[in-house]
């Protein structure tokens, strides 16, 4: 990557952000607003950082239900759009499903969640689940159907049997709309972790840490919280960002990286 | 041409679209390493005929042979290749060549050994592990065209495939096209709107007209080879060409 493009890449980004916090603490500073009502973003920080060995555990507890939420609705999204994309009469059958699992408000999800699942793991991985799937199965489906009609022929001209045409001309063309739906529910999927952890959790969980503080008015922890679970979402994101990558380099690479070609610059910069 | 089994037989093709005529009843003989182009405006038929030789379409009625043994409505047994280059974004130049072979039975290392060849021999050795989008329009041409060759098929069915280039890059493709044609040994059947290039290319032109779709000329081009610039003067060269135009818009009125 070139100088120019990291800057582009990676400070842009930095800087925006930086901004947001820049604007935030500008409008607290302005408008005089106290602490209780609404903290700067340094006392937000710094409320975190008093409670870390209380938040640290609950953020893995939440980043585990995001995650294993998150590959099984991928996964589940995945499988149903390959299935859809085999007849029309299957996509016909499935779609209303699809749709109509999207209607259902999640908050009103849970409860029913907690009393099949209980309170542990179960009903927050089935709630981010739900999310991640709805996304990822329609983004998938539409690759199928914008599959390029001609390469298709022309690799049955080839002698392509259904299978092997399907593997790979058909699957690989959907794997840029995949990370598209991907990168959507990243960004959900931990709005479905708090809510699980809201509804159905006995109080051992990053939701319930917010909550107790907001009883005790502790405002600067309430917003300190918040960014800790937006944290975990744009990390999320990101870790799809990199997967994208490494998994569809012809998209952003002139060449095929060949095995045992790597370049040893990153060792050279590591020895003294 | 000496009579004998020719390479690519079609027979009494017929092909109609919700009615309408695509292809009226077309026989046709294409002999073992000819060059033969086929011009005609949109609509003649030429490429319901390529779909059927290729196997993509089955025709109404009629058959088509391929030395001799019938292949009609089968696929797999010609070269084939579009104006669009079709290239596998995902894949590298050497796997876009080697993509017929993983398509039927798997990539082998002779297979990739053949791609290597025919990339080093034409201009490509250095751009191996390049992905398409990082080729020109040319060069991605020549790709697909390594391509067709690579499924080692004896006919090449080429369907305008230089139709998207500059005419800089089209007259440097059309001789590098002549230069494999003539090292290769293989058969070419070659579809064009360009009357120009299919007097440059071809052994034999067959001029096509639309409603219905059917084969109105044919004649033999017998300029020497190999071919060069000077060709394109020559007085053979004007006569076959002022034919062909004739041909064409007397078709049109």
């Amino acid at each position: 990557m070139s100088w120019r493009s990291t800057f582009k890449t990676i400070l842009i980004p930095i800087v925006s952000i930086l901004l947001v916090f820049v604007i935030w603490d500008l409008i607290i500073r302005a408008f005089a607003v106290d602490a209780f009502v609404a903290p700067s973003p340094l006392d937000a920080l710094q409320s975190v950082r008093d409670s870390w060995s209380q938040i640290w555990p609950l953020t893995l507890a939440t980043i585990r239900e995001t995650v294993y939420g998150f590959v099984i609705g991928a996964v589940l999204g995945f499988l149903l759009a390959v299935l859809m994309a085999q007849a029309k009469t299957v996509q016909n059958l499935v779609y209303p499903v699809l749709i109509t699992s999207q209607a259902v408000p999640v908050i009103a999800l849970a409860a029913p969640l907690v009393i099949l699942l209980g309170f542990g793991l179960g009903p927050k991985i089935v709630i981010v689940a739900w999310i991640v799937f709805f996304p990822v199965a329609v983004s998938v489906l539409d690759g199928f159907a914008n599959v390029d009609r001609d390469l298709v022929n022309l690799a049955h001209v080839m002698g392509g049997s259904r299978w092997r045409v399907f593997l790979l001309i058909r699957i690989p063309a959907t794997v840029t709309p995949l990370f598209s739906g991907l990168k959507i529910g990243a960004t959900y999927a931990v709005t479905g972790a708090i809510i699980g952890e809201l509804v159905a959790s006995t109080g051992q969980s990053l939701a319930g840490f917010q909550r107790t503080a907001n009883g005790n008015l502790d405002t600067a922890t309430v917003w300190g919280t918040t960014l800790v679970m937006t944290s975990i979402g744009i990390g999320w994101f990101l870790l799809v960002v990199l997967i994208e990558h490494v998994a569809t380099p012809w998209r952003y690479r002139a060449t095929r990286r060949r095995l045992g070609f790597r370049q040893s610059s990153t060792h050279s910069e590591t020895t003294p | 041409m000496t009579a004998g089994t020719p390479k690519l037989r079609v027979e009494g093709a017929t092909k109609a679209f919700d009615g309408s005529i695509a292809l009226a009843p077309t026989t046709l003989a294409i002999q073992p390493g000819e060059f033969v182009s086929f011009v005609g405006p949109s609509g003649c038929g030429k490429s319901t005929l390529f779909n059927i030789v290729s196997g993509l379409l089955t025709p109404d009625q009629g058959s088509v042979l391929l030395d001799g043994v019938d292949i009609t409505g089968t696929a797999g047994n010609v070269g084939y290749m579009l104006q669009k280059d079709l290239l596998v974004p995902w894949r590298s130049v050497i796997d876009n060549i080697t993509l017929g072979a993983a398509l039927t039975r798997g990539t082998t290392k002779a297979d990739r050994t053949q791609a290597i060849d025919f990339a080093q021999r034409y201009g490509l050795g250095e751009f191996l592990d390049h992905y398409p989008h990082a080729l020109s329009g040319g060069m991605r041409q020549r790709v697909a065209l390594m391509r067709t060759l690579a499924t080692n098929h004896d006919v090449l069915l080429l369907d305008e495939p230089f139709g998207a280039l500059d005419a800089q890059t089209r007259f440097e493709m059309q001789q590098w096209l002549l230069e494999v044609w003539s090292e290769t040994n293989r058969t070419v059947v070659f579809v064009t709107h360009d009357v120009d290039e299919s007097i440059f290319l071809s052994d034999r032109v067959l001029v096509m007209s639309p409603r219905p779709g059917r084969v109105t000329d044919e004649l033999t081009i017998d300029l020497p080879r190999p071919r060069t610039l000077d060709v394109l003067t020559q007085p053979g060269f004007i006569a076959a060409k002022q034919r062909i135009l004739v041909g064409l818009t007397g078709a049109a009125a």
